[in-house]
């Protein structure tokens, strides 16, 4: 279950999951932007290129009417991906636990000092967090239950 | 090996060969270049041959390799191709004269639904990334095993798999939002219409409903049905069917337009 942490200047929520499955198929699935509408039920498109310092395009069912626009900031193959705006950022890991199997997580922490002024205008991520981890584990897990 | 035992072996390979490699050029010319160069590779280093694998596998590796540099190979063509080409061979007579041509006086000119199915998978699969398409050819039309496409494309399991599922997801979305043999509400009806031209005194729903997969459509099971249209694929050999000089002559008439296409929307 996500969960979120409130301060007066931030927020931060974070979701995890233990998904059987190759570090390699979940960074796939992470990193291959036009296909995350076809598995990931929160993001209605993502367009550009998921590689170190490119800008993406992405919707999400949070608001629909909204593009954020985000560039990525880390990207450590099968280990790390991190890509944000000046609000904040969303910071994936994934780390192999060694016995074919990982431990995946997700954080966003947005904020700064106008954070407050704005707060109540961002909806919560705790059930799209929620949904996205279990999206995220049930693709990862039907691909490497494949023969 | 000895080089007698390869080259008789090689001969028992290479039509499977030569098929993989037309499917993944989509030019004639192309597919027997490489050919000839996987003959040569494969005879130069034959004394590595260690037949930790089988012939077949070493063989499609180093086909494969020499295929990832061509540049027809790595071209990605658009997933609507069959709507571009239509449109521009149904103004484009010589095409048409020159296919009936080959329909009236050659034994390999026959039009049959079937050979067109596959013909048209082999256009819309160039429409999925270089490691998608090679994937499901190696595995659902040439029977390798996972383990064995890991060897022929230098990659891991668990990216095979990758592979094979989001290419196999992606091609049963585009048939089923586009094939009339699968879903009533389809956009494409080449396979019958060009029944209806090649082979005016038959029926084309009757000849639509001899065909396994569209018998199966109504039972709406989108892997079964996938499943079904590579089996059509493995039945045939492009170069050596009864409608192959059709379908090839289709074949290099729509990639020379694929060419031109790219050529023309590259920035």
């Amino acid at each position: 279950m996500a969960t979120t942490v409130k301060t007066t200047f931030s927020r931060e929520t974070s979701v995890s999951a233990d998904i059987k499955a190759d570090a390699a198929i979940v960074w796939a699935l992470l990193t291959k932007a036009s296909d995350y509408p076809r598995w990931n039920s929160t993001v209605t498109s993502l367009e550009g290129n998921i590689a170190l310092g490119e800008t993406i395009k992405l919707k999400s069912i949070l608001d629909a009417k909204r593009t954020f626009k985000l560039k990525v900031k880390e990207f450590e193959p099968e280990k790390k991906l991190v890509w944000g705006d000046g609000q904040g950022n969303r910071v994936y890991t994934i780390t192999k636990n060694g016995n074919g199997a990982v431990k995946f997580s997700m954080v966003e922490k947005i904020g700064g000092l106008m954070f407050p002024m704005y707060a109540k205008m961002i909806p919560p991520f705790d059930q799209s967090f929620d949904q996205f981890a279990s999206d995220l584990k049930k693709e990862s897990e039907t691909i490497m239950n494949s023969k | 090996m000895t080089l007698e035992l390869f080259n008789q072996e090689f001969e028992g390979i290479v039509g499977q060969l030569k098929s993989y490699l037309l499917r993944i050029t989509a030019s004639i010319a192309d597919a027997e270049d490489i050919v000839q160069d996987t003959y040569i590779k494969a005879q130069e280093k034959l004394s590595t041959f260690r037949e930790e694998s089988s012939l077949k596998t070493w063989l499609f590796t180093i086909a494969s390799n020499l295929a990832k540099d061509n540049l027809r190979v790595q071209k990605r063509w658009v997933e609507n191709v069959t709507d571009i080409t239509k449109a521009a061979a149904l103004s484009n007579k010589k095409f048409f004269e020159e296919a009936m041509h080959i329909r009236t006086t050659s034994p390999q000119g026959q039009f049959e639904i079937k050979e067109h199915i596959a013909f048209c998978f082999t256009c819309i699969s160039k429409s999925l990334p270089l490691e998608q398409q090679l994937c499901i050819f190696l595995k659902e039309v040439y029977e390798f095993k996972v383990s064995e496409i890991t060897t022929i494309l230098n990659t891991t399991e668990a990216m095979v798999k990758y592979y094979l599922h989001t290419g196999r997801t992606k091609m049963i979305n585009v048939f089923e939002g586009r094939c009339a043999l699968i879903n009533k509400e389809g956009v494409c009806h080449q396979c019958s219409e060009l029944n209806g031209i090649f082979n005016p005194k038959q029926k084309a729903q009757e000849e639509v409903m001899k065909i396994e997969m569209a018998q199966e459509a109504e039972k709406g099971d989108k892997e079964h049905l996938f499943d079904l249209r590579m089996a059509i694929l493995r039945e045939i050999d492009p170069f050596k069917s009864k409608a192959s000089e059709l379908q090839l002559h289709h074949l290099e008439h729509n990639r020379q337009l694929m060419d031109n296409y790219l050529e023309k929307t590259s920035i």
